[in-house]
């Protein structure tokens, strides 16, 4: 990389599509998120700062974030939390730059296992051990409910991503590539075979999206009624800002994701050209009001319900979905 | 303008870990910057009281009354006992009439009182 390079590479993970993007993307997509659930349950929603309430996010986190009291236990390791939700922040704005939103494409074969662990596994990592850094009954309860989920929707998350990939790029030198999946998962959907493939893995991935959210139905994590936030009862002030801001940006990034990956991001236009642009947008809109909808049409699973929900509608797909991808290319 | 650079899996790893490092270098000067710099700790609370309270063996509200009862004001407990809480309604009935009945001779002695100009 020579010196404009670098300094595109600093734009990309800073400003655009890094850290600021991001930033302002998961607020807007958390107000778009309370928006469309307000109009479900005929409430107004966000509607007093900026235009139509677009600044509540924003204004929620400052005022998370300029909180003097802090309330914690004796074994309250705060520094520790901080650190670790900081960490899941910069891990998932750092590999963003590996999905070819912006004008610096870095491409490379298995890049696809490195875009995974930082921007899949970390965060959620980071959440169960900032969770675990401000210890107490109901969060070690709402934390043991959290890894329970994961056993299965992050399996499912990283088959559902693996299989476009794989059937995009295993004949290519540049193998398991995220930007190339990209760039080649529209022609898979022309496919009939291929499309039942895909459409088994979107199907898994909606479903571990809300697992990964911890949206209804499997929001048994942070059940309230019976443990009042569960893993994230004991933050408060600028710690709950950070968790928050964390859960966001988990949630935007997956989705983006999910668009990039399986939709083909611009496809069928070109990258950074007004249709393909407007195409990104458009498929980033449809992900997100099917997650808000199907956070508003359901209850609370119970544990054991949400696990076998997540076997059967999210386990089951993608397992078929691998079975006939493999059928696909070998016989 | 697109522009694409290849690398290979260790690079990249590396590459994504420095962009890393330099994202949590900015959001944590950022987050130090702008958090509120004058912090009030409150310790964890149950049921409105703090953990230190909660956790030690605390006397519910009557029997803060009747121990206070008992040890300072035995005299007053034993009229209570004896006189009024004995198990019988007439006794009861009785202890309150007497009170109730003073009470109604000094309302009526302050009414004729007021009625005649004092």
């Amino acid at each position: 990389m020579d010196v404009s390079q670098v300094a595109l590479f600093l734009f990309s993970t800073l400003v655009f599509p890094g850290f600021l993007f991001i930033f302002i993307l998961s607020l807007f997509t958390q107000y778009l998120v309370r928006k469309i659930s307000a109009r479900y349950q005929k409430r107004m929603g966000p509607s007093y700062i900026g235009p139509y309430g677009v600044l509540q996010p924003f204004m929620d986190f400052w005022k998370l974030l300029r909180v003097k009291e802090v309330v914690r236990s004796r074994y309250s390791m705060q520094r520790v939390a901080e650190l670790t939700l900081l960490i899941g922040i910069a891990c998932i704005t750092g590999a963003i730059v590996l999905l070819p939103i912006g004008v610096l494409n870095i491409r490379g074969p298995l890049d696809y296992l490195v875009f995974f662990y930082m921007a899949s596994v970390m965060p959620i990592l980071m959440i169960v051990l900032a969770s675990l850094s401000m210890p107490g009954p109901y969060t070690s309860l709402g934390v043991s409910r959290l890894l329970s989920i994961l056993t299965i929707s992050e399996p499912v998350y990283f088959t559902g991503l693996f299989i476009p990939c794989f059937l995009a790029t295993y004949r290519d030198p540049l193998v398991l590539s995220v930007s190339m999946t990209s760039h080649r998962v529209m022609d898979l959907w022309l496919n009939p075979v291929a499309a039942l493939i895909l459409l088994l893995s979107l199907i898994a991935l909606v479903i571990s999206l809300q697992s990964k959210a911890m949206y209804p139905p499997f929001n048994i994590p942070e059940a309230e009624q019976e443990i009042i936030a569960g893993f994230e009862t004991e933050f408060s002030g600028p710690l709950l800002a950070l968790a928050s801001l964390l859960h966001d940006m988990d949630l935007t990034v997956s989705i983006l994701t999910v668009v990039y990956i399986v939709l083909g991001g611009p496809a069928p236009f070109q990258h950074l050209t007004l249709g393909g642009i407007l195409m990104v947008i458009l498929k980033y809109l449809v992900l997100v009001l099917v997650v808000a909808t199907i956070k508003n049409i359901f209850g609370r699973y119970r544990l054991e319900q949400a696990l076998m929900q997540l076997l059967k509608y999210g386990g089951i797909p993608v397992l078929i979905s691998v079975i006939l991808s493999l059928a696909w290319i070998y016989l | 303008m697109i522009i694409e650079v290849v690398m290979d899996p260790s690079i990249t790893a590396l590459i994504i870990l420095a962009g890393s490092g330099l994202t949590l270098l900015i959001a944590a000067t950022l987050y130090y910057l702008l958090k509120s710099r004058s912090v009030r700790t409150t310790e964890l609370y149950l049921s409105g009281e703090g953990e230190n309270v909660v956790s030690n063996l605390s006397p519910g509200v009557g029997s803060l009354y009747y121990g206070f009862m008992k040890r300072f004001a035995k005299n007053l407990y034993k009229v209570l006992t004896e006189s009024v809480h004995t198990g019988s309604l007439h006794d009861w009935f009785n202890f309150i009439a007497s009170w109730l009945g003073l009470l109604v001779l000094i309302a009526i002695l302050v009414l004729i009182l007021m009625l005649t100009g004092w």
